[in-house]
């Protein structure tokens, strides 16, 4: 096992959660967001109204420095949270996708070239030469949104690559499609918002309230759309994600998908109020706020999506603690729950040498240890934590003792989302000791 | 457990797709051109900041074009990073993987300080006139930001030099520290040799500037010559300043590595001298000899960072790791996809470049009918042909409805 980086009060999830939270906005304006730029350059052309070309450098810089300083900034940070947070899962995810991703960085760089070209060749190459190199933005822009939403849905959902290690039989998996479809709409949802929040400081009132109806009709289309096939998503969910998600497993979740989509609706009235019906009450202030509901809402809809996977970080192969769980005879892989079953310490490196053999006297310091690699991906164990604490957790259960706690554990199996503790029974009695030293406090 | 056993156990239960041979090929060229974007990031700062405090008009034309510059090397730096960050991991995961967990603190400070450096760097630009960038208060924020950043990722790449002293850095008596905000490694020689390529770079930068625009109208003759001569002995004494380091670093290298007689040490360090000896004679006609210097420029940076990687590899032999047995999962779908999209990527990126260029030397484009219609139907035909085959595999496997 590699060091384990223990945050407390929050785990180091904490850091993977807001960036990718935030990586959405930016990524999702990225892919979208040229789709609806050559359109209001063909518009422009097609109706000789140089006016709304006046949007078109407004929403390209904006594209520019948000996207490629703070988008590109927060997906490479994305991976350098899970490298920290997460070592053995991205690991995995690398290991199989290396080639997806590293062909998703060639349209990055794609993106990078063109939309800096774009962006300084306005007004020095013929239209004709503008939107072509526009088109090859947008395209390339979205298919690295084809790209990654195979890794992602492959998370949630392995199907046969369990059984094949086919690249990709992994790639092309059941919540694949409505992954693509919805994510597809809700970037031309966010590009509309983000196209109106930018034409909202156009002078000319015709080309603004123009541009502003316009990326209405493509926002809305964008929500409308993104709503029926997020339908089609969790109706293709595993049964198991299904039963966490929408059948009242864990509650939260449902809660969470409400809030979803409470918040998509209210960007959606925004749109029809503030952009279609009335684009002069347009303005920067409300959409920004609307921006803000928008990032709730995405929050929302991802912490469901990462929620569901449980006990799994990667569907049916990787448990959330990182251990494997599942043979894949293709790759010939093995499962670590045998391996583990008879004793865990010995395949952690970063151990003390007076801590491999556990006694009365250190084994609180060995149950900790323990602790952090099975139970501190997803729980913190002080009484002030906040990410799901354990102390809490087992003061609500009325489970104080040592006994009470190892007892638990024995029956963690019973729980869908949870990964079972995989260890001796003297080390799962170190963690139980851990554990309830942390109840006293 | 035994640090080799631990190193060896730690790598991906999954294998890697295809030979490593070939991510290393590919780690070392993305490394290279990404440290070429960075060197001209953090050199170009330095001169922008030089030229924006001597404030002569001249100075303050190049200030603001090299701040236009670094907005757009950023960019690039950063993607083209992507890449080497990916291959690293691929084949050396355990050393990649633990490092960063030690630091993590570090790892995730990295990326809020390059978001620094990355805004002072854009408001620099934009916060100025027509003539001149902003405040050079801005510039030296990037600065530092920058040096803080490089100064990170250093230490996090020493740390992977050094797995024997990890224990000793993380176990303390019965405690093992968790906490991710310790950094370990420093190595001066490493880091100045990392530093000083960007002043060296930013003169080649200058050369290209200078060659690029000589002869349009609205760039005058002598801030071109100005410019060039500034960049070819900028990168004459850099690159004797590198010299210098080079072999500074090299005396540190543990001697039972022999790595001075290491042939890929022997290359890289021949076309360095090459580079150093072409500048000599390239300072009569900078303009004239900026192509070449750039080109050697770069053979040098790839050729150095094959000699780095091959350090590396003497390193992490010393305790019995070997990229080349790492497990074999051979996926050809896989790798094809890649280097099919590798190559039209190549095809695709040559049209708006092109077009750039031509733009920027003749203040027009040129006919490129033929290559426009190829750059612009490449996606799409890549999209059809993913997307067929997805819908095939998604039919084959039941997974589509």
């Amino acid at each position: 096992m590699y060091p384990f980086w223990e945050v407390p009060v929050w785990t180091s999830g904490i850091f993977i959660a807001l960036i990718a939270t935030f990586h959405i906005l930016p990524s999702h304006l990225a892919t979208g967001a040229f789709w609806f730029n050559v359109f209001i350059e063909r518009k422009a052309l097609k109706e000789n109204r140089p006016g709304l070309l006046d949007f078109i450098k407004r929403y390209t810089l904006m594209i520019l420095i948000f996207c490629f300083v703070y988008g590109s900034l927060t997906g490479v940070g994305i991976w350098f949270a899970a490298t920290v947070a997460s070592p053995r899962s991205i690991s995995a995810l690398i290991h199989n996708y290396v080639w997806g991703w590293a062909t998703e960085w060639v349209f990055f760089i794609l993106e990078i070239v063109t939309i800096y070209i774009y962006y300084y060749t306005l007004d020095k190459v013929s239209p004709k030469t503008h939107m072509r190199i526009g088109w090859i933005y947008a395209w390339s822009a979205w298919i690295s949104m084809i790209i990654i939403t195979g890794i992602l849905a492959f998370m949630l959902s392995s199907d046969s690559w369990i059984r094949t290690g086919g690249f990709f039989d992994g790639f092309f998996n059941s919540t694949y499609w409505p992954q693509l479809f919805s994510r597809t709409a809700l970037m031309l949802g966010i590009a509309g918002l983000y196209a109106i929040i930018s034409a909202s400081g156009m002078e000319n009132e015709k080309d603004r309230n123009d541009v502003i109806r316009s990326a209405s009709i493509w926002g809305m289309a964008g929500m409308v759309f993104g709503g029926i096939f997020s339908a089609w998503f969790l109706y293709k969910m595993p049964e198991a994600a299904k039963g966490l998600g929408l059948s009242g497993g864990l509650p939260y979740l449902k809660n969470m998908l409400y809030a979803a989509v409470v918040c998509y609706a209210l960007v959606f009235l925004y749109m029809l109020v503030a952009g279609l019906l009335r684009p002069q009450l347009a303005g920067k202030t409300l959409g920004i706020l609307m921006l803000v509901v928008l990032f709730l809402g995405i929050g929302a809809g991802e912490g469901f999506r990462e929620g569901v996977r449980r006990p799994y970080i990667i569907s049916q192969f990787m448990y959330g603690n990182q251990i494997i769980a599942a043979d894949v005879p293709a790759k010939a892989i093995k499962s670590e729950k045998e391996l583990f079953k008879d004793g865990f310490l010995a395949h952690i490196y970063f151990v003390p040498d007076g801590l491999r053999t556990i006694t009365p006297e250190n084994e609180k310091a060995v149950g900790h240890i323990i602790a952090r690699h099975q139970c501190g991906n997803c729980h913190t164990f002080d009484a002030d934590g906040k990410m799901r604490a354990l102390s809490g957790l087992f003061t609500r259960l009325g489970m104080t003792s040592k006994d009470d706690i190892a007892g638990w554990m024995d029956a963690m199996e019973g729980y869908a989302y949870m990964p079972p503790f995989l260890g001796s029974e003297e080390e799962k009695q170190a963690v139980a000791a851990f554990l309830a030293s942390k109840m006293q406090k | 457990m035994e640090l080799t056993n631990y190193l060896n156990a730690m790598r991906d239960a999954s294998g890697v797709p295809f030979y490593p041979v070939v991510f290393q090929f590919f780690l070392v060229l993305t490394f290279a051109l990404h440290i070429m974007f960075v060197n001209f990031l953090l050199g170009g700062v330095v001169v922008s900041i030089w030229a924006r405090i001597k404030a002569t008009p001249n100075s303050l034309r190049l200030s603001k074009a090299l701040a236009r510059g670094s907005t757009i090397n950023a960019s690039l730096a950063m993607v083209l990073g992507v890449a080497p960050l990916l291959f690293v991991q691929v084949i050396y995961d355990p050393f990649w993987y633990t490092a960063n967990s030690m630091s993590a603190y570090w790892a995730m400070a990295f990326l809020l300080i390059l978001a620094v450096a990355f805004t002072a760097s854009y408001v620099f630009y934009l916060s100025g006139s027509d003539k001149a960038p902003g405040a050079s208060g801005w510039a030296v924020l990037a600065l530092l930001a920058l040096l803080a950043a490089a100064a990170v990722i250093h230490a996090l790449s020493v740390e992977q030099l050094l797995p024997q002293m990890w224990k000793t850095w993380l176990i303390s008596g019965q405690e093992v520290n968790a906490s991710g905000k310790g950094l370990y490694a420093f190595e001066w020689h490493r880091f100045l040799h990392f530093i000083a390529p960007s002043i060296a770079m930013a003169g080649v930068y200058l050369m290209l500037y200078a060659w690029f625009f000589n002869g349009r109208k609205d760039y005058d003759r002598a801030y071109l010559q100005e410019t060039a001569t500034l960049g070819a002995n900028l990168a004459l004494y850099a690159t004797a300043a590198q010299i210098a380091i080079g072999l500074w670093w090299l005396f540190s290298v543990p001697m039972e590595f022999a790595f001075y007689k290491n042939p890929f040490f022997l290359v890289g360090a021949g076309m360095g001298a090459a580079f150093f000896l072409f500048l000599m004679t390239a300072r009569a006609n900078p303009i004239k000899n900026a192509p070449v210097a750039a080109l050697i420029a770069f053979l040098s940076i790839f050729l150095m960072s094959y000699a780095r990687e091959a350090l590396r590899m003497t390193y992490t032999g010393k305790v019995g790791y070997n990229i080349f047995d790492y497990k074999l999962s051979l996926d050809w779908g896989s790798t094809v996809l890649f280097l099919g999209t590798f190559v039209m990527g190549i095809v695709v990126m040559s049209y708006p470049i092109l077009v750039a260029v031509q733009v920027a030397k003749n203040g027009k484009e040129s006919n490129n009918e033929g290559l426009a219609k190829l750059a612009t139907a490449l996606p799409v035909v890549w999209f059809l042909v993913v997307a067929g085959l997805g819908i095939v595999i998604s039919l084959k496997n039941g997974t589509l409805f």
